[in-house]
């Protein structure tokens, strides 16, 4: 009998094995409980004894985050999957953490709703895994991210017990909001076992406008003069083209316009008019091709840094410093989410990742955002994932954060800013 | 240390018009919109810098008072009532827009700039600032920021929390930190988004990051008058069921529609049941299409007329009924205490139902002016505070009309806070290991308690003398 059985039971535990490595740490055990009370034993038990625990959806994203300090348990959270309300006139949907996207979006379409946010491999991304790793892909431009659309959740948090934070309506301020506080926290302040999320209306129309250019640079100027004429619903970089559909050395901007079929083909007229002399391609199928862009956004190469800076500063700061790295020698490729001012930048070669990182850091304007949004086991070793949080801003309230939720350092260790 | 050696040191950083101490003066800050319970502060203290907030919040941290911290005072819920925090800081006097980028939509600006000036600001340029209050010609920025406010149009829009970028936090011992940023990413946990609605408990805002939008390219505003409120609420849930997402979608009771009118003479029929004010935005390519669904369903609720705004005078008119109704009812009672309740949307007719009962038991006159779209209920109970024991029926109903929100699966706030008025409801919410997570969060913020004491959370529950119900201040 394995220490983890009498709380999971047995056909719930199996030992940790090469495949189960969370960034290179083998987990003792892998855990996988059926329902929400297995989790709860679990961590209740791994709370008495101190240990780590990790937990995962489908573990598509475990490439997000610092290497975890220790890890006792990786907790798989695909079976507790249910959806626990819908009632489509409320436009609000309330399912358990396991709940993949694809099974959501499938429920969400049949009454002509959708969740909008689209990460990437949305295929193999549960909800928890979305609200943990704050995922989001080219719609977050006119729809937000996770804590425009999250107004409800449940984790299990220090020993075992079942907190709940905000509730299943679309405004209400009653007490903190506490489910920011687990956006983008990769479960290191409770294990995300439920959430509600506002939905929208699907659009009547989607479709995209791809114009080819001869660079980042004149591609980010084009793509800012659209964003501000046409307020598209989301705008994407790309360098190389080829990335998604081209050449090698050409750069792509990438027009997405969903709403009104009216609105659509107004739109479509306007960016082909702005975008001349470059031709401009249209595709039909607009969310084809805006979620084979979100699928970039998680490329395998060895590491992908994101920058999250001002919109304008793309054009400024992004492209100049990648050009400049680019002509010294480093084999880099360039995504951005235009209007949000997050840009991806993949490093292909291993060896270059600690230098590219440092570089981007150094000449990064002060608001700037530099962090590994992904990378492999091997190149995040020695790496600072996510760089250090001034005290000024936030850094001691956030490490006392975690002391405070997580004081026996159970939840992710080391795997968030601000942990020892 | 004693009331005046404090007011002496305190004027020693804000200078000798800084504070104010002289009883009469003080009456003024003894509620806000909230005025079922009255405490006036000790001091209050009004820094023109959040420089001057920082080195007075030290000031009082070396002192061991606690707090409470202000803006404009038209909170609804007595976030702002000194309770056991015997000074006041206002920040009221930090009125500075401090940037505006124009070419990535956002602003700086300090916790005392009023709503309303932000658009102002900025509409030269195209944009706004969405989330509107009906009190955005007086209420604050800081202020919008601790209560997470909304308005009508966050129905598509959303509320504080979704504009604001990042704020810079005085916290109860003077350090400053800065959180969040003008930058939409940002490292490590969500503190912006939990200083947003966090009701001046976590520390004082001094300064914000907000995020700005496009003016809409074009708006169609329509009054639907109907003969009945079940007819409405079936148009409301029909609109919404339909995919339709109006910028606003609102609704007036009979008797909200008789005030309005005898204070504006606006021509609303107050003969009808209930009439919906639909404001659809966004580009002009489709926009009558969507005007014309809207029109289509109230025409199969059985709507008596649907009158469309033929231009911004008229739509200014029909704004003006909905966001002064409040301050209208005041010609129909001495007195009036509006409720903050949200229900599924669904369930916007079951609530209805149950005010109208309550209303009918109680022997009370309620009037109903409300998000519908949200689900965000605003009854309005009618009263005379020389009467005990109608106010008395007042707070029995209203927390019946909020009970039953809960039960419909809603919550006891939508927009207005817990402050003092509904700690009471809060463990019909959250679990004691909820509202334990949230202590913890506070206790990181503030350890001792001195932002703001005795807020939000019942085990802070202590007495204050209730007194009867005074007259709503105007939003």
């Amino acid at each position: 009998m394995t220490p983890w059985a009498e709380v999971a039971g047995a056909d719930a535990v199996r030992a940790g094995g090469a495949s189960d490595a969370v960034d290179g740490v083998v987990p003792a055990w892998v855990v996988r409980p059926r329902d929400v009370a297995g989790v709860r034993a679990v961590l209740a038990k791994a709370t008495r004894e101190g240990c780590g625990v990790v937990a995962c959806g489908l573990g598509r994203h475990l490439d997000v985050g610092a290497p975890p300090r220790t890890l006792e348990v990786l907790l798989h959270l695909d079976l507790p999957s249910r959806i626990l309300a819908y009632e489509p006139a409320d436009m609000t949907i309330t399912v358990e953490a396991g709940c993949t996207l694809a099974s959501l979006a499938e429920t969400l379409a049949a009454s002509g709703q959708w969740l909008p946010i689209d990460p990437p491999c949305a295929g193999q991304t549960t909800v928890g895994g979305l609200v943990a790793a704050n995922l989001s892909g080219p719609l977050r431009a006119s729809q937000g991210t996770v804590r425009d659309l999250l107004i409800g959740i449940a984790v299990v948090g220090n020993d075992g017990a079942l907190v709940r934070g905000g509730g299943r309506v679309v405004k209400n301020v009653a007490g903190y909001d506490v489910p920011k506080l687990h956006v983008g926290a990769l479960g290191s302040l409770g294990v995300i076992v439920e959430a509600t999320f506002k939905v929208r209306p699907r659009p009547e129309r989607e479709e995209a406008m791809a114009i080819e250019v001869s660079g980042p640079g004149e591609a980010t100027s084009l793509a800012l003069d659209l964003c501000r004429a046409v307020e598209p619903s989301w705008i994407e970089l790309v360098h190389p083209a080829s990335l998604v559909d081209g050449s090698d050395d050409a750069s792509l901007v990438v027009v997405g316009c969903a709403g009104a079929a009216a609105w659509v083909d107004e739109a479509a007229a306007e960016i082909r008019r702005l975008a001349a002399p470059h031709a401009t391609l249209r595709h039909a199928d607009g969310a084809a091709l805006r979620r084979a862009l979100s699928d970039v956004s998680a490329r395998r190469v060895p590491a992908i840094i994101r920058v999250a800076t001002l919109p304008s500063e793309l054009g400024s700061f992004v492209v100049p410093t990648i050009e400049a790295l680019v002509a010294e020698g480093h084999d880099l490729d360039l995504t951005a989410h235009v209007a949000s001012g997050v840009a991806r930048i993949g490093v292909r070669a291993a060896d270059s990742v600690r230098h590219v990182l440092d570089r981007l850091r150094a000449g990064a304007p002060p608001q700037a955002l530099v962090v590994v949004d992904r990378a492999t086991a091997a190149s995040k070793t020695g790496l600072d994932v996510w760089g250090t949080v001034p005290v000024g801003r936030g850094g001691a309230l956030m490490a006392s954060l975690k002391r405070e939720i997580d004081p026996n350092g159970v939840f992710a260790p080391g795997r968030f800013v601000c942990q020892p | 240390m004693h009331t005046g050696a404090l007011a002496s040191a305190l004027r020693d950083i804000v200078g000798s018009d800084g504070v104010i101490d002289h009883p009469d003066a003080l009456s003024v800050y003894d509620c806000d919109g909230y005025t079922l319970e009255r405490s006036a502060p000790d001091l209050v203290v009004l820094p023109r810098t959040p420089a001057e907030v920082a080195a007075v919040v030290c000031r009082l941290w070396t002192a061991g008072v606690p707090f409470v911290p202000r803006g404009a005072g038209t909170g609804l819920s007595g976030g702002t009532l000194p309770v056991h925090a015997p000074v006041m800081v206002c920040t009221s006097r930090l009125t500075a827009i401090e940037a505006v980028d124009v070419r990535n939509r956002r602003a700086r600006v300090q916790a005392g700039v009023i709503n309303a000036s932000i658009t102002r600001a900025v509409e030269r340029h195209g944009l706004l600032y969405a989330p509107d209050p009906s009190s955005q010609p007086a209420c604050t920025i800081g202020g919008n920021v601790a209560e997470n406010s909304g308005g009508p149009h966050t129905l598509k829009y959303g509320v504080t929390t979704n504009h604001v970028l990042g704020v810079e936090l005085v916290l109860s011992s003077g350090q400053i930190v800065e959180l969040g940023g003008p930058v939409e990413d940002r490292l490590g946990y969500d503190l912006t988004g939990i200083v947003v609605g966090s009701e001046g408990t976590l520390g004082i805002v001094t300064r914000a990051w907000v995020r700005l939008v496009r003016a809409p390219q074009a708006v169609r505003t329509l009054l639907a008058v109907f003969e009945t409120v079940e007819a409405a609420s079936e148009a409301v849930s029909a609109i919404i069921g339909a995919g339709l997402v109006p910028a606003a979608l609102e609704m007036m009771d009979r008797l909200i529609i008789t005030a309005v009118e005898e204070a504006f003479h606006v021509g609303l029929p107050t003969d009808a049941g209930a009439v919906l004010l639909v404001e659809l935005d966004g580009p002009s390519a489709g926009l009558d299409d969507e005007l014309a669904r809207v029109t289509a369903i109230c025409r199969r609720r059985g709507v008596r007329e649907v009158r469309v705004a033929r231009d911004d005078a008229e739509r200014a008119a029909l704004w003006k009924c909905r966001k002064r109704a409040f301050g209208a009812v005041g010609r129909l009672a001495r007195n009036y205490c509006t409720q903050d309740g949200v229900v599924p949307r669904t369930r916007v007719p079951d609530i209805l139902r149950t005010i109208t009962g309550v209303a009918e038991r109680y022997r009370l006159r309620i009037g109903n002016v409300f998000h519908a779209g949200d689900g965000n209920i605003h009854p309005i109970l009618l009263f005379d505070e020389r009467d005990h024991d109608e106010v008395a029926r007042v707070l029995a109903a209203g927390k019946e009309i909020l009970e039953a929100c809960v039960a419909l699966g809603g919550s006891v706030t939508g927009e207005h806070g817990i402050g003092v008025e509904k700690i009471a409801q809060m463990p019909l919410l959250f679990s004691p290991d909820d509202l334990r997570e949230m202590l913890r969060v506070r206790a990181v913020f503030d350890p001792d308690r001195r932002a703001n004491p005795h807020k939000i959370f019942p085990d802070a529950l202590v007495c204050v003398e209730a007194r009867a119900p005074r007259r709503q201040v105007p939003l």
